[in-house]
């Protein structure tokens, strides 16, 4: 962050009154505060919490416990659910981001293209990130109902296999029907954020290359993905730290049966259902970790990609 | 450089975002034990001041007409109800914050038997025992047993619930009298359902069988597991050979309530473990009088029994009133509330004589079965840690059921599980 305080123009002297760089720093003042009140706070509270141990028995009773709950989760007792969680989140989130970046990037390239009905178009694509993501579970949970589903219907009316899959009631098939309800929300946003990259591409860079003898994959791997590249990286980020927290899907679609429990909902079963304040903090403040350290990853590792690519 | 700015900028705040969803409050304080307050029947003698009800939503209206009852006949008193969400876990997570801030909002306390225990322990109810004492008798047992921890009773019986077994008259001859007959049945004709999905319907499902069984979850002095247990392996052995031979379909490791019920209602079974509820919803569906329902049977030779459901009123430590608030849990559960309650919101009385009231016979059929289904039924285990206890029993029936997983080590599991959670300090 202090590399984007490095960028800002050296702010010349004004004769009477504040600085423009006191000015700044007043005028972003509040907005600072109220991060750190909503935010930090809570962060360093929960930090707080996952050092002790609550008593779930006696009234008030509780302890410091240093690092115990994190080793309890790492290597304890519960290392096997986090793990587990751990390896389930990570799982879905490849997978995901994966199809809808290829997806969104398909649906943005179509929707860049001039023609009759655009606009429409544009709107109803978004028409599935508009909704909420608990509805849209509620809805592929009674899609992939077994016996009453559409889509088990839908199957084998047209005597398609699978129409006799416990679709939500089996490894694997969970899985796949938890990362397909993701995929139908969020492709859009994706396709969304890359169609606003599309737009700024001049269109002479085009018409230049054309006029070179550029072929359309030539132009498309030349000119739009490296120029599509810092949108494709802020998109990309954006999906997948919201993947690795994803709690509604596997909450309403299988309660985290079927190897789809995720860090997120084992967090809240620690801590909500079960009431195990300090080990439940201490799951979440590993998750904030994990999404944090993945975060750092993708800007120095595929950020720097994507730059050199865009300076090729 | 601006690009790397903006995109850690971005990141930071989405990964602030993940934590500050899951970061979760409470409050340490440093008294321990319950909360050493009691109630006895003369603090109800006068009310007055203000109170405020809080339990689940009103879907009725029939808690609106309690409160209105009760503010018309008690000048000196108001009664405020405050409506908590449908779901039950979202009604404890609100009542909790609020008990945790030590707040004296919610005088009278909708809750749910299981979370009881944990309640107490915090020290967030009143004694009611003394209150309770010389009406004790006029409560079918079960819902006594449900209010009671250590011996003593910390909620007034509000009303209960039972499971049911539903049977196609057309395709089951007469009402199975034994599980083994169900299942027999079920494997013939058009298969068993139930709550088999991974949550708190699954532990019940099974609790209702093991009871029935002759077995239990925890000792009766709450301190250690039982359930790796003899009776419990022939319980979950059982349930998993009617998965095995098609007894029940592997659709059920997603049903819960209602996807059981459109399940059955839709005639893709012949049997279904069910609440009474989907009586009244019965009559509106295909299978309009081609069911009867029926109380759940025994095991082999021994008596039938079942889970108790349903809610209790409590009264919260905190309290500015606590004298008006027993007052009113007694008013809603005097004989003439209670049959107007079970008659509106057709969920069953707690008192053994609502039952025979006509009006309640009227909206209700199946009353006297019903009775018996709660009179025969045992509370969940009561536990402070019972959450955990629960999640231990129907992660581990669901492996096993669904997931390949053998009996033993599921129960072996469960077993260490439990202990694990009872040994918490």
């Amino acid at each position: 962050m202090a590399t984007a305080a490095e960028t800002v123009v050296r702010p010349r002297r004004r004769r009477s009154g504040l600085s423009e760089r006191r000015l700044a720093a007043l005028m972003i003042s509040p907005a600072v505060l109220i991060i750190l009140l909503v935010a930090a706070y809570p962060i360093a509270y929960a930090i707080w919490l996952s050092l002790h141990q609550y008593s779930l028995i006696h009234k008030g009773l509780s302890r410091w416990s240093g690092f115990e709950n994190y080793s309890t989760a790492l290597w304890g007792d519960q290392h096997q659910a986090f793990w587990t969680a751990f390896k389930t989140t990570f799982i879905f989130t490849f997978i995901s981001v994966g199809l809808e970046l290829v997806l969104g990037l398909a649906m943005a390239l179509a929707m860049h293209q001039a023609f009759r009905g655009r606009g429409v178009l544009r709107a109803t694509v978004l028409v599935p990130w508009a909704i909420l993501t608990v509805v849209t579970a509620m809805t592929w949970k009674t899609i992939f109902d077994p016996d009453l589903g559409f889509a088990n219907t839908m199957l084998r009316a047209l005597h398609l296999p699978g129409g006799h899959v416990v679709w939500l009631g089996e490894s694997g098939y969970a899985m796949a029907v938890m990362i397909f309800a993701d995929v139908w929300k969020t492709a859009p946003f994706m396709a969304l954020l890359l169609l606003a990259g599309l737009q700024v591409i001049p269109e002479d860079v085009y018409d230049a290359a054309k006029v070179d003898g550029a072929t359309t994959w030539q132009r498309f791997r030349r000119i739009t993905l490296p120029l599509l590249a810092p949108a494709i990286l802020v998109a990309l980020i954006f999906r997948t730290l919201d993947a690795l927290r994803v709690f509604d899907l596997p909450y309403v679609l299988t309660q985290g049966a079927n190897g789809t429990t995720t860090l997120s909902l084992e967090a809240q079963q620690t801590l909500v259902n079960n009431g195990i304040i300090g080990l439940g903090s201490a799951l979440s403040v590993l998750t904030f970790a994990t999404v944090m350290l993945v975060s750092f990853l993708y800007i120095r590792f595929v950020g720097g990609n994507i730059r050199a690519l865009a300076e090729d | 450089m601006k690009l790397r700015g903006s995109v850690a900028a971005i990141a930071a705040v989405a990964a602030l975002a993940a934590l500050t969803a899951c970061g979760g409050s409470s409050n340490s304080s440093s008294s321990t034990g319950g909360s050493g307050k009691t109630l006895s029947a003369d603090d109800a003698k006068n009310p007055k001041g203000n109170i405020s009800w809080c339990i689940g939503k009103d879907t009725t209206g029939a808690f609106a007409a309690m409160v209105k009852q009760f503010n018309d006949a008690n000048p000196n008193a108001k009664v405020k109800l405050i409506e908590l969400p449908t779901s039950a876990d979202q009604q404890r997570a609100q009542q909790v914050q609020r008990l945790r801030a030590k707040s004296s909002e919610c005088d009278v306390l909708g809750i749910d038997p299981i979370w009881m225990a944990e309640y107490v322990s915090q020290g967030w109810l009143y004694d009611v025992t003394d209150a309770l004492s010389s009406r004790k008798s006029q409560f079918i047992g079960s819902t006594i047993e449900s209010a009671t921890y250590q011996g003593k009773q910390w909620a007034i019986p509000f009303n209960t619930n039972a499971g049911f077994l539903y049977y196609r008259t057309d395709k089951v001859n007469t009402a199975p009298k034994t599980w083994q007959d169900v299942y027999a049945d079920a494997k013939q004709n058009g298969g068993l359902v139930y709550q088999g999905a991974s949550y708190e319907g699954l532990t019940v499902n099974f609790l209702e069988l093991l009871y029935t069984a002759g077995g239990k979850a925890i000792s009766d002095d709450g301190k250690k597991a039982t359930i790796d247990s003899p009776e419990a392996k022939q319980v979950l052995t059982f349930m998993q050979n009617g998965v095995k031979d098609g007894a029940v379909s592997h659709s059920v490791s997603t049903y819960m309530e209602e996807e059981s019920r459109r399940a059955f209602e839709a005639g893709k079974a012949s049997l279904e473990r069910q609440w009474p509820y989907a009586y009244a919803l019965g009559q509106k569906s295909p299978i309009k009088g081609k069911f009867q329902i029926e109380t759940l049977p025994g095991w082999k030779d021994k008596p039938a029994s079942g889970v108790i459901g349903g809610y209790n009123l409590a009264v919260n430590a905190y309290s500015k009133n606590p004298g008006t608030a027993l007052a009113f849990a007694e008013f809603v559960t005097q004989p003439k509330q209670q049959e107007y309650m079970a008659a509106k919101t057709t969920l069953p009385p707690t008192l053994s004589e609502a039952y025979d009231a006509p009006a309640v016979q009227k909206v209700m059929p199946f009353a006297d079965k019903l009775r018996t289904a709660v009179e025969q039924a045992h509370p969940r285990p009561l536990s402070p840690v019972y959450p955990q206890i629960s999640e231990a029993i129907y992660k581990n029936v669901y492996n096993a059921l669904w997931n390949g997983v053998s009996v033993d080590s599921a129960l072996k599991k469960a077993n260490d599980q439990i202990n694990q959670a009872l040994k918490q300090f």
